[in-house]
């Protein structure tokens, strides 16, 4: 066990900002309401010394102090209340559907279920969409291993293993056909085309996480109104129990079971990713066979022969696995392998 | 595409497609089953609510296309500027997570930020708040305090963002509302001072399925 590369630690980075705005936006959401009822200094008041009352908190002081500083007016200083307001509504969202300062970030799953189950396409969906599909017909299944917060969860959830393995149980090591997902979103979007409903916005486990969460804060501001303080699991719904299912699950029976095989969101990922730019290579002559690659590999992929295809979420665990410095993110267009034997580290 | 090297024979291929749906069909019954395990009865709906039908935020579809255009994202409560939209918990069927407005708890302000930010376009674009067609409110003249001889209440009126043009009033404050000017915005039914059930209300003629 060494050191975490900077490539692994760049995307746990990532995936931890992301857990951290979805968590964020329900909050500043509620932060705009009271500001806008001119009720913030109330309520800081009534919530004080609670999770909620310190929520609010850090979130006024930290927009006062990138978007919104006081306003010197002669001798007295006056808050900046309305560009506070402006800056708290400038990131809305998760990430089913984002927007990030009027950038309008959508899934392309819910794209494709809105336009089947409402036979019909509309320029906003389309607009929305244009940012994700184009990064991910350049760089493959990124979302899978860089944004999606399940994902994350499952990764870390996933070391529980090693506790199972200290404990003396073999954790399973399942396999499922890859092409399980692709019936499942086949399945899916008939199923919104047959019944006028989005089906997998209510499997996909993203936008599961993403809803749980507004919720949750939602419930936890409600009843923090009425006098209730400190957390609440009530909130939580049905697709709370689904998320903890699948971890359990991935820790008994297989990691990454449900990325790997099941996910109709990650089966979209991978068909737009068919032909991607960013590849991981291997360069032929400093392989050694040596195969941590493919133990490393969370989608159960095996680098060394060179067939990843459209299944590789270029998460890099390979790459950060390899002792002989073999495997490299490129710009390629297929995954035949490359001679690098001339080149040596940082050219 | 597990052993990508081999061609799939039809046969093993018919085989794997069929073992998947048994699977999916395993998973889907299981969930069914933990649903029922976990699900509670619906919070009760007060009568007037189901005859007054959902109130769906401005500038929604109407509700068949709705509920299909609609992604279930929480874009549009996390844009609310007073925090009015809620949406339907995950025991509603179709409904859940779609959005709704109860509007004799908290109504909508009219800043039309949801239909900016829709990404689905299931709340469409709006450009003017006398535009937006939520419902039309109606007064209960048994319950108005105005109308039966109680009082001279006006709140409705006073409130209403289209004065004296939505909502006029008589004798008495009595309110006589113009369904060619309402816009269903509820901010009557929120300052109605009749409570439990609420002397003005607003009907969006939208069922529940």
């Amino acid at each position: 066990m060494n050191f975490p590369k900077p490539l692994q630690l760049s995307r746990r980075g990532v995936q931890f900002l992301v857990l951290a705005l979805i968590v964020l936006t329900p909050i500043l959401a509620r932060y705009g309401n009271y500001l806008s009822a001119r009720q913030l200094d109330q309520v800081l008041d009534r919530f004080e010394g609670s999770v909620q009352g310190a929520a609010l908190e850090y979130t006024d002081q930290t927009i006062r102090f990138l978007a919104a500083p006081d306003v010197q007016r002669g001798d007295n200083q006056r808050r900046n209340d309305k560009e506070a307001l402006l800056a708290s509504r400038n990131l809305k969202g998760t990430t089913w559907s984002f927007e990030f300062f009027g950038v309008s970030l959508t899934d392309p799953l819910a794209a494709l279920e809105s336009a089947f189950a409402s036979r019909s396409v509309r320029w906003v969906l389309i607009l929305g969409i244009l940012i994700p599909v184009a990064l991910s017909i350049l760089l493959g299944r990124f979302f899978c291993s860089w944004i999606c917060p399940v994902g994350f969860g499952l990764e870390l959830s996933g070391k529980l293993r090693s506790v199972l393995r200290f404990l003396e149980i073999k954790p399973g090591r399942a396999r499922l056909w890859y092409g399980n997902k692709y019936v499942l979103l086949v399945l899916g979007l008939f199923l919104s085309l047959l019944f006028g409903v989005p089906f997998l916005g209510y499997l996909y486990p993203p936008a599961l996480m993403g809803r749980e969460l507004h919720n949750g804060v939602t419930v936890m501001f409600d009843r923090a109104e009425d006098g209730l303080l400190g957390f609440s699991a009530v909130g939580l719904t049905l697709a709370a129990w689904f998320l903890l299912l699948i971890a359990v699950v991935e820790i008994l029976f297989g990691a990454r079971l449900w990325c790997r095989s099941l996910c109709p969101g990650g089966a979209v990922y991978s068909l737009l990713g068919r032909f991607r730019v960013l590849r991981v290579v291997r360069s032929s002559d400093r392989c050694t066979k040596c195969g941590a690659c493919a133990v490393a590999c969370e989608m159960d992929l095996n680098p060394m022969i060179d067939k990843t295809g459209m299944e590789c979420d270029n998460c890099g665990l390979c790459i950060s696995s390899c002792n002989d410095d073999a495997l490299h993110l490129r710009f390629a267009s297929n995954d035949s392998p490359v001679a690098m034997a001339g080149r040596r580290e940082g050219e | 595409m597990v052993e990508a090297n081999e061609p799939l024979p039809r046969r093993k291929f018919l085989t794997r497609i069929g073992r998947t749906g048994v699977r999916v069909a395993a998973a889907g019954g299981l969930l069914y089953g933990v649903q029922s395990m976990f699900s509670r009865p619906p919070a009760l709906r007060p009568v007037e609510e189901a005859r007054m039908g959902i109130l769906r935020p401005p500038g929604a579809l109407a509700e068949e296309s709705f509920l299909q255009a609609c992604i279930r994202c929480e874009l549009c409560a996390q844009a609310c500027d007073t925090a009015c939209i809620k949406l339907f918990g995950p025991w509603e069927g179709k409904l859940a997570g779609s959005p709704y407005i109860a509007a004799a708890d908290r109504a909508c302000n009219l800043c039309l930020q949801c239909t900016e930010v829709c990404p689905s376009g299931a709340l469409g674009e709006l450009f003017a708040k006398t535009e937006v067609r939520m419902g039309t409110a109606v007064v209960d003249e048994r319950l108005c305090v105005s109308h039966n001889g109680t009082g001279a209440c006006g709140a409705c009126h006073t409130i209403c963002p289209l004065r004296n043009k939505a909502i006029t009033q008589g004798l008495f404050n009595k309110p006589t509302v113009h369904p060619e000017h309402c816009v269903g915005c509820g901010l009557c039914e929120e300052a109605c001072i009749v409570h439990e059930r609420k002397a003005i209300q607003v009907s969006s003629g939208r069922s529940w399925s």
